[in-house]
């Protein structure tokens, strides 16, 4: 059923059962005239709405969403609009990166007696929907090229190969624990000298295996919930470490099963520069790490790459090279500034305007291929086989190619990691098609750090999420300011 | 799936501005539907036996109506579809009355609404499931937390009605507030002889526990089988042994110890009884004064005890009831009035509250019932009543009434009269709120009969003179002119908040507090009594400022609440809750955190963490649907996907 062409747009409302679909019957009873483009979605709590359903009617041709819950206090469940305040509100600050203007969604609170101020709630958001006009589609675009060149934010601390870390004092050290545990994860020598491939050490002659160094670019703690209930030990760099919190502070491994082993990191190498330096080789024939470079012999040419031009990204911005804590610390960790750079990738859209982000966006996420590799990478994609985006009950994706798809997972990924991303940029790396998805969690993680006392996931074990829990009087979130 | 569609006409209340018939063709295309009707009055007799045998003809397995709210007619309609042999919850509404016939005045945009409203309803219809309600047995016992006058009341009505009653009082003695008072407006009878019947009922009814300096130390469970840890206070003294005779206070060499149930216009010794008509009678020894446990040496009281009862060693214990509902009579504190510097902060000894003036009226009070300044000792000839004392009062952020301050005024302006006849008292008010039966008669005739002077203005300062008396600072309103009163005694009608812990308490039984403390009744009109979570209720002040009848009435409708549901042997419980899909969850926990209700836990299926809610305690708000990533836990018609439908429907 279309809507009537060309008079009304298309907005949806999600309604608390008890406090905000009783207003608008109250409006109703009071024969409250109101504009007509409103469809109201009965749920039971305005906490039962998902931030999802709202990304995915805007991402499918809702001009505007309201939702609307009890006042704070009143929620006929106690808490339920505590919860959805914080969860829309990160919505709310999410959804300009995607391109979407967040005047087109609202959020607010109204009491089952308060009819007129419902009456003039849909006439002001109505019109103010009708002021944005019918909201753009994001369409099926012609592919953007990769991005290249993003500008590199100045590095925190110094870079280097981690030549010498103390490598053999560390094999030593899980030599030691190896016979209390079902395994060490960490990386090993890959198909040629410059990849490394995870390496799964059971007896001694594994960890002779091991190797640390630049090339560690892949976060361990990915594989580690699947050992879940068993004896486990893992070697960490200090983001990979922040991970493995998070997934302590998710019970999806237990502290007393999982021995941490750390050395410091002086960063590791962003693949793709890499890549594009050596150009296309048949056969790496010698690596040689300098200490602040590392020199790659393919097919006879030699190339240095010093790792203050080749390290990632997320290694220039590192705070905490070091784990958050082992179980065997070794080496100190160095002293780092703290530098509040925004990533570039964040950068870049944080300096276009809504209608360049959409077109960014249309075309940068055309390319995908829907291989899900970015959620295979992520350490915090705990649901594994029974992610949404492949199930029909619930049905929150189709199968169809088209760009709104696309994107809708990314939108899912990233609000899902809401809180708990760590930013260890492993979804953005495993892309085979290099789309700069990792933004999109940047973006959560700056609102999340932003609105909750700068929480920063990855940190501590014992803390609450923000996103479970909840402040009645809420410091850095202003919604009640709207009328 | 063959759904039927019935669009009311509700007379000319829908179709007056949405052409029915329209929608009626409409909704004919909509997938699965296969007939559709257009009653005009769906509601009416006819319309519903119209839906029962039209479901019986066309083999319906599941109906929309079109209609007003379904706040409105959601269960009657579901009623209908059961007859007609359809589970209940095969059945949508789309409330195209109050939210389009009423609300829009054209009549093209109306129908076209109307239709889409249809066809959101019909969208998730086809995604309903059946859902049947499961049943559980009742632990048919009552805890009641607090003592006061409203407790009390509860605890008499179901221990009469033959229900088992665990009274819990945080004090040594039940009587609460109303305990302390003199006399009760309007009748000005004494208090004490109205409450200490009932106390002593409460004694002595053979279905009535009491556990007094008591508190709640946790609960769990839910409606119809709750689980209610109780701390037992230390209280020194072997009640089992105590008969109390009051030696032990005699002998007691501490006698400066605070006197807290005078309101501290007294002292009292650190072992006591805190008033002769308490219940239980028993002695509690104050921990803080007493020098055998301070300092290790005196042990006099127990020395004395002719029963041996003192045992210095006591430790609190915890003893565990399960009951099947409880109900919650915690009453109120009076707000610290020392926030206002402007009348002493406290500092002056002659400007006290309302409710330490009922302690020195009182004939069982420090005085012996002997109206005197607290300073000196002498008669006073002025006394000045100031009323909200920390009541609609913005700029401290109680905008709040306390109901009852008015009347009290107005009563112990009376009183002081009837003390000392050659008294003057005024009283400063804002407005007199005198509604209720006998009340406004009774202020008048402390103006007309008692002659007590009602100024209507606030007092903008209190300060001594000097000479002994105090200087009362107002304003006069009505006439537009500043006041100054020479007092000898100034009583401050302190504003209520809800007592000490009330807030720690609501947590424990997961009902909600609003912005002054007061716990939040499940609807301001209409459910007064009950509270969002089943089987908790309320009683007295605890819910919000009242006198005491309005106390007492809520306390026997408590109590009718609590019988009225124990009038069955099994609950049933709403099947309108989540459940979790166990192959997707990943035993996470992150609903089992942010659940309000501690309705899901940890299970272990297999040597895996799971999540499983238990049915019972589920109110079905859906938050752990929205938390769950992999949308493991779904709640049953309200599911992800129903919603989903609901989406698509509207935006493609």
């Amino acid at each position: 059923m279309p809507v009537m062409e060309g008079k009304e747009l298309r907005i949806v409302g999600f309604l608390c059962n008890w406090c905000s679909y009783g207003s608008a019957d109250t409006a109703g009873v009071a024969r409250a005239w109101q504009p007509t483009d409103l469809r109201i979605i009965r749920v039971p709590c305005s906490g039962r709405v998902d931030p999802l359903f709202i990304v995915k009617s805007l991402l499918n041709g809702a001009d505007g969403v309201l939702v609307a819950g009890c006042h704070p206090r009143d929620c006929h469940y106690s808490a339920g609009n505590f919860y959805a305040r914080r969860r829309l509100e990160v919505l709310k600050r999410f959804l300009p990166v995607l391109g979407i203007n967040d005047a087109r969604f609202e959020y607010t609170w109204i009491s089952a007696s308060e009819g007129q101020r419902w009456q003039q709630m849909v006439t002001s958001f109505t019109n103010r929907i009708h002021a944005l006009g019918p909201a753009p589609r994001f369409e099926n675009a012609t592919p953007l090229p990769k991005v290249v060149g993003m500008a590199l934010p100045p590095s925190s601390r110094p870079l280097g190969t981690g030549k010498n870390a103390p490598l053999d004092d560390l094999k030593q050290g899980i030599k030691e624990k190896l016979p209390d545990l079902e395994c060490v994860i960490g990386w090993q020598r890959g198909y040629d000298g410059v990849h490394t491939a995870p390496l799964f050490m059971k007896i001694p002659e594994d960890v002779e295996k091991l190797v640390w160094g630049p090339f560690n670019v892949a976060n361990p703690a990915v594989y580690l919930p699947k050992f879940k209930g068993k004896k486990v030990g893992i070697v960490v760099k200090g983001c990979d470490s922040r991970s493995v919190v998070e997934l302590l502070q998710e019970h999806l491994v237990a502290r007393e099963d999982v021995t941490i082993f750390a050395l410091p990191c002086q960063g590791t190498l962003d693949m793709s520069r890499v890549k594009e330096k050596l150009g296309r080789y048949t056969v790496v024939d010698n690596v040689v790490c300098d200490e602040t470079e590392v020199i790659i012999t393919v097919d006879g040419k030699k190339h240095r790459l010093p790792m203050n031009d080749f390290a990632q990204v997320k290694c220039r911005l590192c705070t905490k090279p070091m784990a958050v804590f082992a179980d065997t610390p070794l080496g100190e960790s160095p002293e780092v500034e703290i530098a509040t750079h925004v990533p570039p990738e964040l950068a870049l859209l944080d300096a276009m305007n809504l209608d360049e982000r959409m077109a960014y966006w249309s075309g940068q996420i055309t390319r995908c291929l829907r291989c899900y590799a970015c959620r295979n990478a992520c350490p915090m994609c705990v649901c594994r086989d029974y992610c949404v985006s492949d199930s029909r009950d619930p049905r929150w994706m189709t199968q169809e190619a088209d760009v709104t798809q696309k994107l809708f997972f990314q939108a899912i990924h990233a609000l899902h990691l809401a809180g708990r991303c760590t930013g260890c940029g492993e979804c953005q790396r495993a892309c085979p098609v290099g789309i700069p998805i990792l933004a999109l969690r940047q973006q959560i993680a700056r609102t999340v750090e932003e609105l909750f006392d700068d929480y920063r996931a990855g940190f501590d074990p014992a803390a609450v999420p923000p996103l479970l829990s909840y402040e009645v009087e809420e410091k850095s979130i202003r919604e009640r300011e709207w009328k | 799936m063959r759904i039927g569609v019935f669009i009311c006409h509700c007379g000319s209340n829908i179709a007056g501005t949405v052409d029915c018939t329209k929608v009626a063709e409409i909704a004919k295309k909509f997938p699965d539907v296969v007939y559709t009707a257009e009653p005009m009055y769906t509601c009416a007799e006819p319309g519903q036996t119209a839906m029962e045998d039209a479901i019986h003809e066309y083999r319906l397995d599941g109906v929309v109506v079109a209609s007003c709210s379904p706040r409105m007619h959601e269960a009657t309609f579901r009623r209908t579809v059961e007859r007609a042999g359809l589970n209940r919850y095969m059945f949508e509404m789309a409330n195209i009355r109050e939210h389009v016939s009423w609300i829009g005045k054209e009549k093209d945009a109306n129908t076209n609404k109307a239709a889409e409203l249809v066809e959101i309803a019909v969208a998730k219809l086809r995604n309903n499931r059946p859902l049947t309600a499961k049943t559980f047995d009742v632990t048919k016992k009552v805890l009641i937390a607090g003592g006061g006058v409203a407790g009390i009341q509860s605890a008499l009505d179901c221990a009469d009605g033959g229900v088992p009653v665990i009274l819990v009082e945080r004090e040594s003695t039940i009587g609460g507030k109303m305990a302390k008072l003199d006399k009760t407006f309007p009748t000005v009878d004494c208090s004490a002889c109205i409450l200490g019947p009932k106390m002593v009922d409460v004694a002595q009814h053979p279905n009535i526990t009491l556990h007094a300096y008591s508190e709640i130390e946790d609960v769990s469970g839910y409606v119809g089988n709750f689980s209610v840890k109780i701390r037992k206070l230390a209280t020194y003294v072997d009640w089992e042994k105590c008969t109390g005779c009051g030696v032990c206070s005699e002998k007691c060499p501490s006698k400066k110890t605070p006197d807290a149930f005078n309101e501290f216009t007294g002292t009292t010794t650190a072992v006591s009884i805190s008033f002769p008509q308490a219940i239980p009678k028993k002695a509690v020894i104050n921990a803080r004064h007493c020098r055998q446990l301070t300092k290790g040496k005196c042990g006099v009281c127990a020395k004395f005890c002719p029963t041996g009862a003192i045992d210095y060693a006591m430790q609190d214990s915890i003893v565990t009831e399960e009951v099947g509902c409880i109900i919650a009579a915690t009453g109120y504190d009076l707000m610290d009035w020392t926030v206002y510097r402007e009348y002493g902060g406290g500092a002056y000894p002659d400007v006290i509250t309302s409710l330490q003036y009922e302690r020195l009226l009182s004939s069982s009070g420090p005085t012996g019932g002997h109206l005197i300044r607290p300073s000196d000792g002498g008669e006073p000839q002025n006394v000045v009543f100031v009323q909200c004392v920390g009541s609609r009062d913005k700029s401290i952020g109680r905008p709040q009434c306390s109901a009852f301050c008015c009347m009290y005024t107005a009563k112990q302006a009376v009183l002081t009269k009837e003390h000392l006849p050659e008294s003057q008292s005024y009283v400063f008010y804002m407005d007199i709120r005198a509604p209720g039966k006998m009340y406004d008669e009774f202020t008048r005739r402390a103006m007309e009969e008692y002659g007590v002077e009602y100024i209507r203005g606030r007092v903008s300062a209190i300060y001594p003179d000097g000479l002994g008396q105090y200087v009362v600072m107002g304003s006069d309103t009505l006439l537009g002119e500043p006041v100054e009163i020479k007092a000898d005694l100034v009583v401050l009608a302190v504003g209520i908040e809800a007592a000490r812990g009330t807030r720690a308490l609501a947590e424990k039984l997961r009902i909600s507090y609003d912005k002054s403390g007061f716990f939040m009744e499940s609807h301001v009109k209409l459910k007064p009594v009950e509270t969002n979570t089943a089987g908790v209720f309320l009683a007295g002040v605890c819910q919000g400022a009242k006198d005491i009848p309005a106390s007492v009435a809520q306390g026997s409708a408590a109590a009718a609440k609590v019988m009225a549901l124990f009038a069955r042997d099994k609950l049933e419980n709403n099947p309108q809750i989540a459940f979790v899909d166990l192959r997707r969850c990943v035993g996470c926990g992150k609903c089992i955190r942010c659940c309000p209700f501690g309705a899901i836990k940890e299970k272990d299926i297999r040597g895996e963490t799971k999540a499983q809610v238990i049915e019972t305690v589920c109110q079905g708000c859906g938050l752990c649907t929205s938390t769950c990533p992999q949308g493991a836990a779904q709640l049953s018609h309200a599911t992800d996907n129903q919603i989903l439908a609901e989406v698509n429907a509207l935006c493609r």
